[in-house]
Parts: structure tokens; C-alpha cells; sequence
């Protein structure tokens, strides 16, 4: 994010796009500076081995270079995709899953309404997401990080807690329609602020 | 799942991976057919993106990006337009041995080999996964195609106007029912169910209790149509949209909405 150009910080990520599309290789260190940390951290977070991140990154990042001319910015969120992809990525190694389980077709388009192409909106909303997850009772902020950073279904997470299947249901349910809303508000207020 | 999720959770907890099993199948094939649904999990996938902000922060390596770019110049200055693949990134220095001088070369080499074989194997199987999902997504689609034209065809296909009630959301729909097949095809157009209720179709038969033939919560006023499969045989007194609590009830208990019978 420090290596972007006053310029380049200002650069919208569709702009980015059209370059890489152009074959810009300058527009790849952009996003690169912009995102590889946000995927770094949940790679990391879910494989915790240097190594495997730095081959996801790579990986993901010359997917971009690659298919840039398929991803359509005014339909979908550049960051989210990314973090799809590093996310299912990471997983499938943690799980020994055919890496196919990470390709992008079965990953299809992310929508997001956060605007994560300034490092101070995205600072701002490393703070609120931290909050909204740690506001949650223990055992839902548990049961969504099994899920998102380990990625255990239902009844994997019942297998790991001991806890019976319908808790966990109830348990997940109850977090996500806590966090849609909380992230939804953290989305208007860091919006309006950027 | 004959109409669409009932509730905006079954999104997030899709994108989340935690959805298996029936659940999960239920959810993709439906995806598969209804555009409003799709988006819907777009927008849910962006959601649950999000949470990867709560990882504790981690460098990105500055080694990767230069071994990116490299990759990148080195492809255009060999004049090819073709995709780029990933080539592992370059070994860092050491201190060697005499033996190590020796033998690295040769371990290198071979592990090069090895990685461009793995490379290869693993883009293979990527690609064959993906083949598979698209043929299978291909095959789900034509089979709904199918049993649609078949109940469409069908000389003994019932078509059955179902006529608002007083006092009821106004709308209009009509459901196709096969009795030997075993299925029926539901379209109508009708106000969205107030909140924490669903709309259900039911097929009263004439003797028995009612048949549950779906679930479902109109979106935004936009038309529904689906189809599913019911034991067969059954010969109908009566369909009937009641609204009930959201996710539907094992038996009718709320208003009709919509009501029509055989003629």
C-alpha cells in the first residue's frame, strides 16, 4: 500500500482493470501493493506457513494478470473475489482437497458493499470487522471462525465443539444475522467517511 | 428446495462452506436456474469476504511481487501473448558446500522437473474439476428442461387457475400438475410475504391430508416459477397458497391466498 503512487492510490480498481487488460504490468504492482496483505493475512491466518502463502499469491495474482479481460468491475468486487479465491485456496490445502475445489468457476462473482480501495477504508473497516467478531457471544464468534478460517461445515464443527448439530446451526444462523447487520452499518459509516 | 431460500442466511452460510449435504445441493441447483438468487449469493459471498479482515495482519512478500513482474517482462520480451504459468520462484542464496555445489544442480534440476510436472498435474486436474462441474451443472439444467417439456406435453397435464382470496395479497398463478408423473410446475405473480411468514403451495387431495408442494417468498414483486416432484398418482381436490411462518409448516395452518380446483 506505501509503494503506490499519490496517482496510483487514486486509481479505481476498474481502472486498474482496463490496464491489466492492456497488459500494464504496472497496474498488477498496484493492486498488488493493495491487496496481496489482505490475502497474506487470511492465507496466513489459515495455513500459517510463509511458503504456501507466497505460492498462493503468486498464483492468484497471475490468475489476474491472465483473466483480467473476463472479471467485469461494475459487476463485482476485486477484493472479495480475491479473498474467494486465496480463501478457498488455502483451504482446500489445509484439507488436502483437490485444488480444483478453488477454481475460480466454481467460485463465481463476489458483490461487496465496501469500497476497500483506499488503505484508510480498509484500515477503518479492519477495526469494525475485528469488532463486530469479537462482539459476538464466545461460542458464535467460535463457530464462525471454524467455518471461515478452517472450513468446517455444520457437522464438522458439531464433530469439533462436541456441541449438537441444531446448536451449531442456531449458532451460525444467529452470527451471520448479527454481522449483516453490524457490517452493513460499518459499511455506510466507512463509505460516507472515504 | 422447490422455491427459493427462505431465508437471507442460507446465503451467507453457502459462502461461508458451512451448508453440506442436501442443504447444499438444494441451494446450488436452485442457483443455477434463478438470476435473483444468484445475485443474492454474489452479494453474500462479498459479505463473508469481509471477514478476512479480522486475520491478523500479515506482510505481503515483496520477493513474489518482483518474481511476478519478472515472469510478466520475461514473457513480453519473448514476444508470447499466451497465458503466463506459475513457475516457482527462485532459489535464495546460500552459503555452499563443496558437496552442496556439487549436488545442488542436480537437485535443482530435478526438482524443477518435479514442480513443472505437479504444475502441470495440478492445472490438469483443475481443469478436468472444472469440466466436470460444468457438465454436471450442463446436465442438471437440461434434465429441468426436460421434465419441464414433458409435463408441458403431456395429454394428461392439468392446468389449474388459482384465483385470489378476499381480503389476501392480490396475485395471480397457476400451477401445472401431473398426477402420473408425479409433478408440478408452480408460476404466479404475488406481492412479497410480510415479514417472518412464507407463502406454501399445497396439493389437497381427495382424500388425506394436504401435501406440502413448496415453500417460498416472492422477491420484490417478481414472477416465481418452479417445479418439483410429489409422490404419484395423487389426484387433487384442490390447490392452495396458504401464509404461514417463514420456512413453511408440516400442515396447513394460515390464510388462503390462493385458491383453484380441477374443473
Amino acid at each position: 500500500m506505501s509503494r503506490e503512487t499519490a496517482s496510483e492510490s487514486r486509481a479505481s480498481d476498474a481502472a486498474l482493470i482496463d490496464r491489466l487488460v492492456q497488459r500494464d504490468e504496472s497496474a498488477l504492482a498496484v493492486l498488488y501493493d493493495r491487496y496481496a496483505g489482505v490475502i497474506s493475512s487470511v492465507v496466513h491466518r489459515i495455513l500459517r506457513d510463509n511458503q504456501a502463502v507466497e505460492e498462493i499469491l503468486q498464483d492468484i495474482f497471475l490468475q489476474l494478470w491472465n483473466a483480467a479481460s473476463r472479471f467485469d468491475a461494475s459487476r463485482g468486487s476485486l477484493p472479495a473475489w480475491l479473498v474467494v479465491i486465496a480463501r478457498n485456496r488455502a483451504i482446500s490445502r489445509l484439507r488436502r482437497h483437490n485444488p480444483a475445489a478453488g477454481d475460480a468457476l466454481l467460485e463465481g462473482m463476489a458483490v461487496s458493499p465496501f469500497n476497500l480501495e483506499s488503505s484508510a477504508a480498509r484500515q477503518q473497516l479492519v477495526e469494525r470487522v475485528k469488532a463486530s467478531i469479537e462482539n459476538l457471544p464466545k461460542e458464535q464468534r467460535a463457530a464462525v471462525e471454524l467455518a471461515f478460517f478452517e472450513g468446517l461445515t455444520h457437522s464438522e464443527i458439531a464433530a469439533r465443539t462436541g456441541d449438537p448439530l441444531g446448536t451449531v446451526k442456531t449458532r451460525l444462523r444467529s452470527a451471520l444475522e448479527t454481522l449483516r447487520r453490524t457490517l452493513h452499518s460499518a459499511a455506510q459509516s466507512v463509505n460516507q467517511r472515504t | 428446495m422447490n422455491g427459493h431460500p427462505t431465508r437471507d442466511e442460507d446465503f451467507d452460510l453457502y459462502a461461508l462452506g458451512a451448508l453440506e449435504g442436501a442443504e447444499k445441493q438444494a441451494l446450488e441447483s436452485h442457483v443455477a436456474f434463478c438470476l435473483g438468487c444468484a445475485q443474492k449469493l454474489a452479494d453474500a459471498r462479498g459479505r463473508i469476504a469481509i471477514l478476512a479482515l479480522a486475520a491478523p495482519p500479515a506482510k505481503a512478500s515483496a520477493v513474489v511481487k518482483e518474481h511476478l513482474l519478472q515472469q510478466i517482462r520475461a514473457a513480453r520480451e519473448g514476444g508470447g501473448a499466451a497465458p503466463i504459468e506459475m513457475k516457482p520462484q527462485p532459489p535464495r542464496p546460500a552459503a555452499l558446500s563443496r558437496w552442496t555445489a556439487i549436488l545442488l544442480p542436480i537437485a535443482a534440476a530435478l526438482a524443477i522437473a518435479a514442480l513443472l510436472l505437479w504444475n502441470a498435474n495440478r492445472r490438469l486436474d483443475s481443469q478436468l474439476a472444472a469440466l466436470r462441474a460444468s457438465m454436471q451443472q450442463e446436465q442438471q439444467q437440461l434434465q429441468s428442461a426436460r421434465d419441464v417439456a414433458s409435463l408441458i406435453t403431456a395429454q394428461d397435464t392439468i392446468t389449474v387457475q388459482l384465483a385470489p382470496q378476499p381480503a389476501m395479497p392480490h396475485g395471480a398463478a397457476h400451477v401445472m400438475y401431473n398426477a402420473k408423473m408425479g409433478m408440478l410446475m408452480y408460476e404466479g405473480q404475488i406481492p412479497p410475504a410480510p415479514a417472518a411468514k412464507s407463502y406454501q403451495l399445497w396439493l389437497v387431495p381427495a382424500s388425506g391430508n394436504p401435501i406440502s408442494c413448496g415453500v417460498f417468498n416472492p422477491v420484490g414483486g417478481q414472477p416465481d416459477h418452479w417445479m418439483t416432484r410429489l409422490p404419484k398418482g395423487i389426484q387433487p381436490k384442490t390447490f392452495a397458497v396458504t401464509l404461514e411462518p417463514s420456512g413453511g409448516m408440516p400442515q396447513p395452518t394460515g390464510p388462503k391466498v390462493l385458491v383453484g380446483a380441477p374443473s
